[in-house]
């Protein structure tokens, strides 16, 4: 299958620390990524990477076979356009209300009505359970709901090709975690995305992923399908999936 | 303890090639991409807010002027020139300065800490992602609402000074009013009124550029927002003191000493 991102030989370093040493990785079209591996191993750095808000020092960063780090400011700007990013604390607007952070990339870059843009922002209030809450600020939500908002704020771009998830079920219940799972099938499935989950939790990464890789120590040390890395004889992966069961 | 000498030098190159890049990238978006109704909202919140702030200061800076300047002066029977000399001193100089200075404690502070709690709560990626540039979205209104606003606030503030000075003149000094208002009709000269005009221009200008500067730079969670804050406005009271003697300069060579 075709490879909609694409990372080769990718490195990362602060000075004398490497965050990530030539890593390969491919995301094929229409599947879901997860990327698991302790905390500071490196795992957001990639989603950084793929968002171009972060450039390796070595090595390409490839997204429909562009080299996102040739872009200049404006190009990236309308790559960027076509990707919903979903951040760790959902990273909301906390000035504007949920209508409006949802509404907010259309304001930006559709050219709709303010009745074309309510109804649009409703829909995907509505697609994440979320209606009712249109006029409320980001601080009266619950963690498990401003997740949702900031699925729907992802989605409102028409057609968003890639969907980047960083820890999107960290500090939730188990039911509000699943919820959130089952609403990123839902995206991928409806919305025919291709998605990187970055998590730690396995349980979830099970739930919503294709496609599994494991970082340590700044490189990737598996890539494969659940039931290969099931099959692993890394001693950190047997650790990782013996203590998570 | 103390930092090495080069990396200090290339820290503050990097500190001015960062700004520098900032600032060129705010007046582009304010002439090609320019955002009207977000500029109205920050020239509403920067400027209409501090209204009282700036008029309260400005009207006890006059009223203390006055009372300082007829103590020194009424030994010399100069005190009928204490309407031109208040005027003088509150248009070129105090007025702008104390203007800026009081802004900046209300607006750097606010902006470094709104922005900074913005950058640690991935706000500012988030827009990054959305396709939004936050030096488009969030320093270009407030940098041209600054050096909208801060000229109009300084020159009421100026009327306001001069005003509190006619109180102490009258009340205290016993000048007649219409003697101070002649006093202040010849300090309205072209060297001053342009003093008093290109002054709160630049200092509006650094006070918000410095304060989006260090907000958006801003990083380590609650502790850093306070200190980006914290740099923020002494930072910026700093280059306030630093522009005003330097356009000071600049005025007085090309006006020569007329007042």
């Amino acid at each position: 299958m075709e490879a909609l991102i694409r990372l080769e030989k990718v490195t990362v370093a602060y000075g004398s620390r490497v965050i990530l040493d030539e890593i390969d990785l491919e995301i094929p079209t229409g599947k879901t990524m997860v990327i698991l591996g302790e905390s500071g191993s490196g795992k957001t750095t990639i989603l950084k990477c793929v968002l171009g808000t972060l450039h390796p020092v070595s090595g390409r960063v490839l997204a429909n076979g562009q080299n996102i780090a040739t872009l200049d400011d404006d190009e990236l700007l309308r790559f960027r356009q076509r990707m919903g990013m979903v951040f760790q604390e959902g990273a909301l607007f906390d000035s504007l209300t949920v209508g409006e952070n949802v509404a907010y990339w259309l304001w930006e870059h559709a050219d709709l009505s303010d009745e074309k843009v309510e109804a649009r922002v409703r829909t995907l209030l509505r697609f994440v359970g979320l209606e009712d809450s249109i006029d409320l600020k980001p601080s009266d939500l619950s963690g498990g709901m401003r997740r949702r908002v900031a699925i729907a704020r992802a989605m409102a771009a028409e057609d968003p090709a890639f969907m980047l998830y960083d820890e999107p079920t960290t500090g939730l219940d188990p039911f509000t975690s699943k919820s959130i799972c089952d609403l990123m099938r839902r995206v991928q499935r409806e919305f025919s995305t291709t998605n990187i989950v970055v998590t730690h939790d396995l349980t979830d990464a099970y739930r919503v992923g294709d496609l599994f890789t494991f970082i340590k120590d700044a490189k990737v040390i598996a890539t494969g399908s659940r039931q290969e890395i099931e099959r692993s004889s890394d001693p950190f992966i047997r650790t990782f999936l013996s203590l998570d069961s | 303890m103390f930092e090495n000498p080069l990396s200090l030098v290339s820290g503050i190159i990097g500190t001015v090639q960062n700004f520098t890049l900032m600032v060129a990238r705010s007046f582009r978006y304010i002439f090609v991409h320019f955002r009207f109704r977000e500029s109205l909202l920050e020239m509403d919140r920067l400027g209409v807010g501090s209204i009282p702030i700036v008029f309260l200061a400005s009207l006890f800076a006059g009223l203390d002027m006055a009372l300082q300047f007829s103590v020194v002066m009424a030994p010399y029977g100069a005190i009928n020139l204490l309407g031109k000399v208040v005027a003088t001193s509150v248009i070129r100089d105090m007025g702008p300065v104390l203007a800026s200075l009081v802004m900046s404690a209300r607006v750097t502070a606010g902006i470094a800490s709104e922005l900074g709690m913005m950058a640690t709560t991935q706000q500012i990626e988030a827009l990054l992602v959305m396709g939004v540039d936050p030096v488009d979205r969030l320093v270009a209104p407030k940098l041209l609402a600054g050096m909208v606003m801060l000229p109009v606030l300084s020159v009421v503030g100026d009327f306001l000074g001069v005003l509190a000075g006619l109180a102490v003149a009258v009340f205290g000094a016993h000048v007649p009013a219409p003697l101070y208002w002649s006093g202040v009709r010849t300090a309205l000269t072209l060297p001053n009124l342009l003093n008093g005009m290109v002054k709160p221009f630049v200092f509006g200008f650094i006070l918000v550029s410095i304060g989006c500067y260090y907000g958006l730079r801003t990083s380590g969670g609650a502790q850093g927002v306070g200190r980006s804050t914290t740099k923020a406005v002494v930072y910026a009271a700093i280059w306030i003191l630093v522009a005003n003697f330097l356009i000071s300069k600049l005025l007085i060579d090309i006006w020569g000493w007329k007042l």
